[in-house]
């Protein structure tokens, strides 16, 4: 029997996750718990029935289905087909390697035609790295193969995926360790320790910087960064400005979205500090 | 930009200057009323253009701007006020203003020897039109000079009498024609290929030492001119006035013809940020990416242009419809997205629609009971298709008005010394809309799906259901929707859609009109996707009663679609070389992806992937704010609006209200 792997969405012409144009897949879940999530309905690892309560008239079919089948108020799969405005559905579709590969294929002639290829992003894809391998092994002599990570992973696993990528997107958010508990809830030690192993792997990557006002924007904060990536040769970063609209998807999945940072300030572009560490940098 | 322009286009965008005009009510029934129509007209146009005031504003030197609100009218023997004549045409610019006008009285009188009676009545009213647009071009000379507006006075004493000499000339030249075909009530006057045949004059003037920079000065002046009095050309909505422009494209040798004046006539769409001209890119194949690019620049202003024309695929289209490969080669875009072939065709490309929901809808009432299989329902459906194809053509048959002013602008008017009425021209052909091609497909593949393949869907239940515009049935509606879509490249759906257009178009395509041309089928809609989806009520794909289909050839709004790779791919099965009246795909995609250079690039390759695939037509829009705002009042008909919001992309539904109002507010700038 194939391995399934969980998939909460899948992005065709996604511009900003590495060259051409590239399809973009979600996997679900992830070790991290990021205080900027965008995508919190890619934390969790099991499937969610997701309402998008914008356009709800409250007639409340979805719950009253819920009642007549488990007794509670509650969301369950039946409430799907029972919306009127069509506005819930499931979070997290199950896939094998070769349903998901079969169905990115279909497009792989406009990828290739532009230089592009498929990026595994999510959650954190490296968490369902079975999955994902028997994908990229399938893919491999097909396309051209990102993944974008947190570096989040089991040292020995993230060294081994390095040889099936053509290309890896890597996070690096803090380089204090005390701040990176904090806000992702995650020690940065396997992070730091992959970071190193990637830039003296053979695979070509970029770092990626989620810009945090007052938090990961600090000037300490992207000396650290810069300087690490100098000390291991790598050269390229790109920068992801906050945007307000971060916490858009929280009240579909029923969470509430608690920034503890100032939402409504600019961020800072310390462009000089990559600059003096001979850092190329682009700002999406 | 020079200062000048800077200034008209500050005059043109305060719109105050629309204050001078007045309303004046020019009934010439009483006037006329001994004349014949053709003499009528002639009248209408004379005093039209004597009510007229010259108006040249601080700093123009083109001029020609109208100081009157509505062009005279008469009330004819049925008690119907006169209406438009004809339009939606690419006239033949080039022919009058290398000649100039009077050389073109000289081929009138000419003409005028040894014809018959009915020839002569035409010639004699093209020699008045003529006269009196001679007699109030002399009027802006006048004021040209009290205004000691050297340039345009010095323009206007050659030209309309003479042959234009420059690339200036030749501008003022075309706002004189455009303006008096207006007066004129022709509407949605076109302006073709401009690239090739003012090309001429650009080549001139630089030989003479003048600079790209004049020319490009010029142009945008001349793009600020034709943009003064768009408010009077309303169409169907304010800014559908026809005013489309083709740029590049091949010549007879299948040479890539775009030049540098097409260059520069995109850097003046591009500085000047108008609605017209709407450019038309026609591309192909080996079309250099730089186009497409450059494009994309266009698109990322969010006006809705660049559409895209494939010629590998429209001139063979063309040609297999019966015109010569010579015309063909050489065609342009109507008010819309119609390929018309210009100076030579008088086609009337949007005459009717196939309303092709609607047919399905009905053979789905009258005959789904009796088919055994989905095949059999599918015969029934064709064949409903044909039969609607017979009453269509039935319900068209239509007499032009007669235009001798405008005949003189189409080859073989003049030469055979007959009105464009008269079926002169060389095509005359008639074109017929195809309109929600996508929600008929799939409706069909709902029907074949559930009710023939599963068998989840009984057909009494199916049709109580689209009775009952589904209320109290949302289980069934939301199974119907969870069908196959076009859009998302799965072939269950496409192929009906092949088939659909394929017994559409091969039945209409070629079959005679009363103009002595044939009838062409077509994937476009105009306002049809709304109007026409009005009269039909609740479809077998989900769409509920009276709410509009995708616009012409694009998605079903209520489909969830996979993205821009799958919907190229479905919309380029069929051979469109089949289909050729025209009518574009359309695809929505976020401002913020055209926001640096390599956003710009893949975009571009998106297109070029579309054309490489054997697409036809392509229309792109950074998502606009009215539409973002209709979204949130009605977020079911737009599940797939995608925004970019921060290195990702969401669905505009699936964000809290206050991200979507951030959302929206960016567009009042961005756009």
């Amino acid at each position: 029997m194939s391995i399934t792997g969980k998939v909460f969405s899948i992005e065709e012409f996604s511009t900003f996750d590495g060259p051409g144009i590239r399809t973009t897949v979600f996997l679900k879940g992830c070790p991290m718990k990021c205080m900027w999530c965008h995508n919190p309905e890619g934390q969790s690892f099991e499937s969610q029935i997701v309402k998008n309560t914008n356009g709800c008239t409250g007639c409340g079919r979805c719950l009253d289905v819920g009642e007549r089948l488990t007794g509670k108020r509650t969301l369950v799969n039946e409430s799907i087909s029972a919306c009127p405005q069509n506005l819930i559905r499931l979070c997290g579709i199950d896939y094998t390697p070769q349903e998901l590969t079969a169905k990115l294929l279909k497009n792989v002639a406009i990828l290739n035609g532009s230089g592009g290829g498929i990026t595994f992003s999510g959650g954190e894809p490296l968490a369902q790295v079975a999955f994902l391998k028997q994908c990229l092994m399938i893919l491999k002599d097909h396309t051209h193969l990102a993944l974008q990570t947190s570096g989040y992973c089991d040292e020995t696993i993230f060294k081994n995926m390095l040889s099936y990528l053509n290309y890896v997107l890597f996070d690096l958010k803090f380089i204090d360790q005390d701040r990176h508990m904090q806000y992702t809830g995650a020690s940065n030690t396997i992070i730091i320790n992959n970071f190193k192993t990637l830039c003296q792997s053979r695979a070509q990557f970029c770092v990626r910087v989620p810009l945090i006002p007052d938090v990961t924007d600090t000037a300490a904060n992207i000396t650290a960064i810069a300087k690490l990536m100098n000390e291991n040769g790598a050269r390229y970063v790109e920068l992801l400005p906050y945007n307000k609209m971060a916490g858009g998807k929280y009240a579909m999945i029923g969470k509430k979205y608690c920034p503890t940072f100032n939402e409504q300030k600019a961020v800072e572009i310390h462009d000089e500090i990559f600059r003096r560490y001979g850092i190329e940098m682009n700002v999406l | 930009m020079t200062q000048r322009v800077k200034k008209l286009l500050e005059l043109l965008q305060k719109r105050e200057f629309r204050n001078c005009r007045i309303s004046k009510d020019l009934n010439i029934t009483r006037q006329t009323e001994q004349m014949n129509k053709i003499e009528r007209d002639i009248i209408r146009l004379s005093v039209m253009l004597e009510n007229e005031t010259p108006l040249i504003f601080e700093g123009e030197r083109i001029g020609f701007n109208r100081t009157l609100y509505e062009i005279p009218y008469y009330i004819d023997e049925n008690g119907n006020r006169s209406g438009l004549g004809f339009g939606n045409f690419t006239p033949d610019y080039a022919n009058v203003i290398s000649k100039g006008f009077d050389q073109i009285l000289d081929e009138i009188r000419q003409k005028l020897e040894g014809c018959s009676d009915g020839q002569a009545e035409f010639l004699k009213a093209a020699e008045h039109a003529v006269q009196s647009v001679l007699k109030f071009a002399v009027q802006y000379k006048e004021e040209a000079k009290k205004k000691n507006n050297t340039e345009l006075y010095e323009a206007l004493s050659q030209i309309p009498h003479k042959g234009a000499q420059t690339f200036y000339q030749a501008c003022v030249f075309m706002k004189l024609i455009i303006f008096t075909l207006r007066c004129n009530a022709n509407a949605h006057i076109t302006l073709g290929r401009f690239d090739q045949y003012m090309y001429p004059y650009y080549l001139k003037d630089i030989q003479l030492g003048v600079t790209n920079d004049e020319i490009l000065e010029s142009i945008e002046e001349f793009f600020i001119s034709i943009n003064m009095d768009t408010d009077l050309y309303p169409g169907v909505q304010q800014g559908d006035n026809g005013q489309s422009m083709v740029l590049g494209g091949c010549d007879k040798e299948g040479n890539d013809v775009f030049n540098t004046l097409s260059g520069l006539c995109m850097q003046a769409s591009l500085e000047l940020n108008l609605i017209d001209p709407k450019i038309n890119l026609r591309v192909s194949k080996k079309t250099p990416f730089q186009l497409f690019e450059l494009g994309t620049q266009l698109t990322k202003k969010g006006l809705g242009f660049p559409q895209y024309c494939n010629d590998d695929v429209v001139i063979p289209g063309l040609v297999k419809l019966g015109y010569d490969y010579e015309d063909a080669v050489n065609y342009t875009v109507a008010a819309c997205w119609e390929f018309i072939v210009p100076s030579c065709g008088a086609d009337i490309p949007n005459i009717i629609t196939m309303n092709f929901p609607m047919v399905v809808n009905d053979t789905l009432h009258n005959f789904i009971l009796e088919c055994d299989t989905f095949e059999q329902f599918m015969e029934k459906v064709s064949h409903e298709v044909r039969a609607e194809c017979d009453r269509l053509i039935e319900s068209s048959f239509w007499q032009i008005s007669l235009s001798p002013y405008a005949s003189l602008f189409i080859d073989g008017c003049l030469e055979k010394a007959m009105d464009l009425s008269q079926n002169a021209a060389k095509y005359n052909n008639s074109g017929c809309h195809g309109a929600g091609i996508s929600n008929a497909a799939d409706a069909l593949a709902a029907v074949k799906k559930l009710v023939f393949k599963d068998k989840t869907l009984g057909k009494l239940e199916l049709l109580d259901a689209l009775n009952s515009n589904f209320e109290g049935l949302e289980d069934l509606r939301h199974s119907l929707l969870s069908c196959p879509k076009m859009g998302n490249n799965d072939d269950y759906v496409d192929q009906i859609a092949c088939k659909l257009m394929d017994v559409f178009a091969n039945y209409l395509n070629g079959k005679k009109n009363n103009r002595g041309g044939v009838f062409r089928a077509g994937t476009g809609s105009a306002m049809e996707y709304i109007l026409s989806a009005k009269k039909v009520s609740a479809t077998a794909d989900g769409r509920k009663a009276y709410e509009p289909y995708g616009s012409s050839f694009s998605p079903a709004l209520t489909t969830n679609l996979n993205g821009p790779l799958s919907v190229i791919q479905s919309f380029t099965k069929y051979d469109m070389r089949n289909i050729i009246n025209g009518g574009p795909l359309t695809i929505e995609i976020h401002d913020t992806t055209f926001r640096n250079d390599e956003g710009i690039t893949k975009v571009a390759q998106l297109v070029k992937a579309f054309i490489e695939l054997g697409g036809h037509q392509l229309q792109l829009n950074s998502i606009n704010r009215e539409r973002l705002l209709d979204a949130q009042k009605h977020p079911d008909k737009y599940p797939n609006l995608i925004v970019r919001v921060w290195g990702w992309s969401g669905y505009f539904n699936e964000l809290d209200l206050p991200y979507q109002e951030h959302v929206i507010k960016r567009t009042e700038f961005s756009l």
